[in-house]
């Protein structure tokens, strides 16, 4: 569980950073793409409902995005971890993925 | 009330978590400003990469707009050099009368040299490496290499600055034409235009010294729809911003003017 966390650290660290100064040079619609935002929507949207490590991500992204962004230290934070946690409400309530109940 | 240990517990851990948010806010200069001193490295190297990368791939995908450009950009060009030898004898003859009348010199302002390290992917804000060691202050503006403004100091690190851009939300400043308001996602809005004032779409936007933000006489932009309406007693007009951030690398600060 540590090694999985540092290793997510270490890479939304990058990602971070990437978005904040080699994709601002690309951007899709007027927009930079946020690719922490994807990447945690994807990890809610795939991982077991029943399981948290999805909040984490949504937490030490936030982090990293409100350390390299103008806003108040948690605003991305509460931002990521509520869109995280009404993903974990949604499935839980709502979807049956049998695949989960395997695992 | 008594609160279960379950309760407790989870109280506890809900206060802790408010006063850690509580006291990095507090401190948010320094904790912003540890993480950019080691982050500064990479977030360079990574604005070089992506700026080669946009060029790149920019030149390749509109190479025949470039043909076209190119044609025309050599057409004004020809036209221009015209315009220069003229303005030429206009300097010798100003130069000349300057002497006569024994003015001074025009002041030239006091600049240092910063590099963009990064932008705030949603908001019109920029961050370059030059910080309060360097003498940068709070609201020094920011211009170009070719004297284009680009914005105010915003928030002043020990190594590193923000920089609002001027169209940013918040961003309000004179210019020769009207007040110029920034609207965010690099559109600025000019308000309060005379109705007799004729302004043309392709006019030019200069800073006006004005409000005291900005010296006087730096471009803004390019005017690029105007908009009139008989019940308003002023104009507006949409404002092309002359800078380019994904083709800017290196900005400098006016720290006297």
């Amino acid at each position: 569980m540590l090694k999985k966390l540092l290793i997510s650290i270490i890479v939304l660290y990058f990602l971070v950073l990437i978005q904040g100064s080699f994709l601002v040079h690309f951007l899709f619609w007027g927009r930079v793409l946020n690719l922490t935002l994807i990447l945690i929507i994807f990890w809610n949207l795939l991982e077991n409902p029943k399981k948290y490590f999805g909040l984490y991500l949504a937490f030490i992204g936030g982090f990293f995005l409100d350390i390299f962004s103008n806003h108040f230290i948690g605003f991305n934070i509460l931002i990521l971890l509520g869109l995280a946690f009404f993903m974990k409400l949604i499935f839980r309530r709502y979807v049956e993925i049998p695949f989960f109940e395997k695992s | 009330m008594k609160l279960s240990l379950k309760e407790s517990k989870a109280l506890i851990g809900i206060l802790v978590v408010v006063l850690i948010f509580v006291l990095m806010n507090t401190f948010r200069a320094e904790v912003k400003g540890f993480f950019y001193s080691f982050s500064a490295p990479i977030q360079k190297t990574l604005w070089r990469a992506g700026k080669r990368s946009s060029d790149f791939l920019t030149g390749f995908l509109n190479r025949r707009y470039l043909k076209e450009r190119l044609n025309e950009l050599e057409l004004k060009n020809q036209e221009l050099i015209v315009q220069i030898e003229k303005l030429r004898d206009l300097k010798k003859e100003n130069e000349l009368l300057r002497r006569a009348l024994n003015l001074g010199l025009e002041k030239e302002f006091k600049l240092s040299l910063a590099q963009i390290i990064g932008k705030d992917i949603s908001q019109d804000f920029i961050l370059i490496d030059k910080g309060t060691k360097e003498g940068v202050l709070k609201d020094m503006p920011v211009i170009t290499e070719e004297k284009v403004l680009v914005g105010k100091i915003y928030e002043v690190y020990e190594d590193f600055s923000k920089v609002q851009l001027l169209s940013h939300k918040n961003s309000v400043f004179d210019t020769n034409l009207g007040l110029a308001k920034g609207q965010g996602n690099f559109n600025i809005l000019l308000e309060l235009i005379l109705r007799e004032k004729t302004v043309l779409k392709g006019d030019i936007v200069k800073s006006s010294a004005l409000g005291g933000i900005f010296p006087q006489g730096l471009l803004v932009g390019e005017i690029q729809a105007v908009k009139k309406n008989d019940v308003r007693p002023f104009q507006q007009a949409d404002v092309k911003p002359a800078f380019d951030i994904s083709k800017t690398g290196k900005l400098f600060i006016i720290l006297e003017f």
